[in-house]
Formats: structure tokens, sequence, C-alpha cells
């Protein structure tokens, strides 16, 4: 055996791949069945969208963000109408923000829930995707109901929201609440406690807090880790300060306590939604404001506390009514740039849970 | 710390190195000399005040004039944020690459490089990433520059 030739090899995974959630290449070195070098390669989905932007105006930009991040379409919405009013300074009326403010969780226990489906199917699990999405479902016809759309929303509009909720909302929502709460006993059930899962994920792909905060990461990853930082709390926006919830946290920062801690975040984020609907006021749901409003000169980074993290917009405003310069920055981003560092030393097969625990989604990397 | 706090301790700390910024009545956005840039991110990331270890986002802008880099910095701990700007000329735009003070800018750098041109310094990897590996036409974001199939909406 002393004269076994033996020499790394490098393998792509994706662009194709099914576990890397859009079109990302990840160009791996191995030795045998251990990974020592990823190199992530982006850019397939590179749409151009910031230079689009600036060619609309304020208004035509926020189909624009739907793309960008399309899974919680609705905070990318909000982002950017946001901005825009910090912006030309739009007062919100109060109904639109509590309308906003449940549209926000409702769409980020959608993704949690697509998080909880996928992860388990990249893992080899089919029954929680099947579950997971069904679940999602439920909002989503929620969504439907509103805005006609499903995922594209178009919903959260400069100066308040596009339309009012239907009558028959409220209730279909706190049913909708009621069941998921329901099934979320299921779903820790099925995989919580199961010895496979517990293998695949227990102690895989640990990020320590400090490399989370050198390379930006934020939000679930991060507080998985133990940082207890949420845009939310610490920098609040919206209505966010009036209502009452926790900020999960957990302390190993391995795929497991990700896993884990998004099933926190729904809980959370169905108690902000009830909390919503109780004190839901009436009045009007947009301010008024031209279609083609030019903010003063100016400029803004806003933020908000998105399922993957900080979402963010730069805009910079030259007075007239289409943005100078419109500059997004998604979670994902920064997770995907620290894949390389905790992936490594790895198995191949470690590399599908890690990748898919770390939520990221392609458009919004490649923008 | 609230905003005015953050002006204050900044205008009595670091004077010499930041300017504010007239933008309204946003958040603080400061500008910083090009040569002094790496030094003043490694003491607003050091001080034990602020303490800048959330590097967000780094933008590029074109004004058609000018270029322009701007960072956007955040406080895991002490629930601030504040922008640095530099001003850069439009042709021929250099920058040092602050990796060293925020690991995160990597990406953000060779994104500044490939879309406006704006060469970092020290960066160690300015290779194609959005952009196609044989893309030959220049930096896509620059005011200057139209896709060959490029179609200007209407003006409303």
């Amino acid at each position: 055996m002393a004269d076994l030739r033996t020499e790394e090899f490098t393998v792509n995974m994706g662009p194709h791949h099914p576990s890397t959630h859009g079109v990302c290449r990840l160009v791996l070195t191995l030795n045998g069945e251990k990974i020592i070098k990823i190199e992530p390669v982006i850019g397939y989905l590179h749409r151009a969208l910031e230079k689009i932007c600036e060619n609309r105006t304020y208004a035509q930009c926020i189909p624009i963000m739907d793309r960008f991040e399309y899974v919680t379409a609705m905070s990318c919405n909000y982002l950017f109408s946001n901005a825009a009013e910090k912006l030309a300074g739009i007062e919100v009326p109060e109904r639109a923000e509590y309308l906003r403010v449940i549209m926000l969780e409702l769409n980020r226990i959608a993704s949690h829930l697509i998080f909880y489906g996928v992860t388990a199917m990249d893992i080899g699990a089919l029954t929680p995707f099947l579950y997971g999405l069904r679940e999602r479902e439920l909002i989503i016809d929620l969504f439907e109901m509103t805005c006609g759309q499903r995922l594209t929303y178009n919903y959260i509009r400069v100066g308040g929201v596009s339309r009012d909720i239907p009558a028959e909302f409220e209730p279909k929502c706190r049913e909708a609440i009621k069941i998921i709460r329901e099934k979320l006993i299921d779903y820790e059930g099925l995989l919580n406690e199961n010895p496979i899962w517990l293998v695949r994920n227990k102690g895989i792909g640990v990020l320590p807090p400090e490399l989370g905060i050198a390379y930006g990461v934020s939000g679930p990853v991060l507080r998985a880790s133990g940082v207890k930082y949420d845009i939310r709390k610490d920098d609040p926006y919206s209505i966010y300060d009036r209502f009452d919830f926790q900020i999960p946290t957990r302390e190993n920062g391995d795929c497991y306590d990700r896993y884990l801690l998004r099933l926190d975040e729904i809980k959370q984020s169905l108690n902000i939604v009830e909390q919503a609907l109780d004190a839901l006021p009436e009045g009007d749901i947009k301010a008024k404001v031209s279609p083609n409003f030019k903010p003063p000169a100016g400029e803004v980074y806003s933020r908000v506390e998105n399922s993957r993290g900080e979402l963010g917009v730069y805009i910079q405003s030259d007075g007239g009514k289409k943005p100078l310069r419109v500059k997004m920055r998604g979670g994902s981003y920064n997770q995907l740039q620290v894949l390389p560092h905790i992936g490594t030393n790895c198995l191949v097969a470690d590399l599908v849970a890690i990748f898919a625990s770390l939520d990221v989604i392609l458009p919004e990397v490649d923008r | 710390m609230t905003f005015d706090e953050l002006k204050e301790y900044l205008a009595a700390n670091f004077a010499d190195d930041l300017t504010l910024l007239d933008t309204g009545r946003h958040e603080p956005v400061y500008e910083v000399k090009a040569e002094k840039l790496v030094t003043v991110c490694r003491r607003l990331r050091e001080d034990e005040t602020l303490k800048f270890d959330f590097f967000c986002n780094l933008g590029g802008v074109d004004t058609g004039e000018r270029m322009e880099a701007v960072y956007s910095l955040a406080s895991y701990s002490k629930k601030i944020r504040v922008d640095l700007k530099v001003i850069l000329p439009h042709e021929k735009a250099e920058i040092d690459s602050v990796q060293e003070v925020w690991p995160a800018a990597n990406w953000y750098e060779r994104e500044l490089w490939e879309l406006y041109g704006v060469h970092v310094k020290n960066h160690g990897n300015l290779t194609r990433f959005l952009l196609p590996d044989d893309w030959d036409q220049g930096f896509p974001m620059r005011k200057d520059w139209d896709a060959p199939d490029f179609i200007r909406m209407p003006e409303l």
C-alpha cells in the first residue's frame, strides 16, 4: 500500500445542483470525500436590478424589488418604500403600518416554513417538505386574497399599502395562526429528536460568533451562534416597538441550532401577527403621494430584519423623480461569503446540510 | 446612543478625519479622505464607545462628475449606525481595501471594481464576479454606459 498514489481533485457542485437553492456554483477541492477548499462562483442570476432601478421612478422600482428576494417579497417592498419615505419625508397612516407589520411577519413565517421543508428535503427527508408547503399555502392564500399575487406582491407602496384587507382576511388569518401553532408540534415531533436528523445536523458547520461578526453575518444564522442582534429591537423600524416579542438565541451555532432557532422565530412571529390583528385601527391605508414624486436631494441607508438577515437598501437622490443610485444588500451575500470558512474540512454530504441551514437564496446574492 | 450623541462624540474624537456632510434629516454621513480610510476605519472599529464591527454595505455611486464609495457601518452591541463616504475622481479612481478591518468587505470591493471600475488596492482577488468571465464591455454601472439592447422607458 505504500506506493498508493493519492491526489486532490476538483469538482463542480452546481450551478444546477438541487441543493444550491438557485443557481450557485461551488468549486470544491476534495481530498477523498473531505473538502479542502470551497470557492463560490456567483453571478448566474445577475439581472442588473440596480441599473434597472436607476431608469425608473420610485413607484416603478417596487415591483423590481419583488424580484430581489422573492421568498420574502414583502420585506423588499417595505424596505424600498421605507427608504423612499425617509428621503421624501412622507408620513404613513397608522392602519397601513399595522397592515405592513402583519404582512411582513406572515411572510417571515412563510419563508421559515420553506426553510423547514427544503432543508429536510436536501438531507433526504421528503415529508417535512410537504408539511412546510402545506402550511405555507394558508399564508399565501391570505396574500392572494389581499393583493392578488402569490409570490411577487407589489403590496407595500410608498406612503402605505396598495389596498385594504378584505373582510374575510381576519378570521382566515386567525385560523391559519391556530393551525400553524398546532402543526409546529408535529414539525418538532418529526425532526427534533430524529436520530438521522441529529447525526446530520448536530455539531456540523459550526459558525463561531467572532467569525460571523467579521463577515457581517446577521439574522437567524448569527443568532444561532449566540449573538442577540435583531434590527426589529436594536434599530426599530415601523411600529415594532409596540409589540411584545422575544428574540430567541441559541448557543452552539451549528446546523441543528439554526434549524431550532427558525422554529422559535415562527412562534414569535405568530404572536406579533396576533397582537397586530387585535390592535388594528381603522383609517386610511395610504398617504397621498404623487406617482412621480421627487424627493429632495439626499441619501439614505434603510434596513429591515428579514428572514435571511439584514436586508438593506442605499438610495441616493439628486432631486429628480428617478433615484440616482440604488444599492441593495441581502443577508445571503454575507452568508455565502462565510461558507468557505465553515464548510472546509467537512464531507461533501455535510456541505449540503450547511448550505441548506444558511438558507441562502441566490437572486438576493446576484441581484 | 442617539444620533446627536454620536455626532457630538465623533466631533470630539474624530474631528481631523471625519467631515459631516449635509444630507438633511437622515442618519449622519461623514466624508473621509481616501488616504486616511483604513486608519479611520480601524479606529472606528476598535473604539470602545463606538465599536463599529458590523460592515453592512458598500455601494459605489457615479454622479456623472465623480465617483463615491459609501460605507454603511453599524455596531452589533451599541445600537448605532453611520455612513462614511469617500469621494474619488471619475477616471482612474483608486481606493484602499478595508478587508483587514472587516473581512466582509471582500465581495463588496470586488463588486465596486467590477461594476464601477474603481481599483481597490491590496485586494488580492479582483476577478470577474457578477459579470461573465469574458466580459469586455467596460463598467456597466457607470452613468455613461448603456447596453446595446437597452430601451429607455418613455418619460411619464
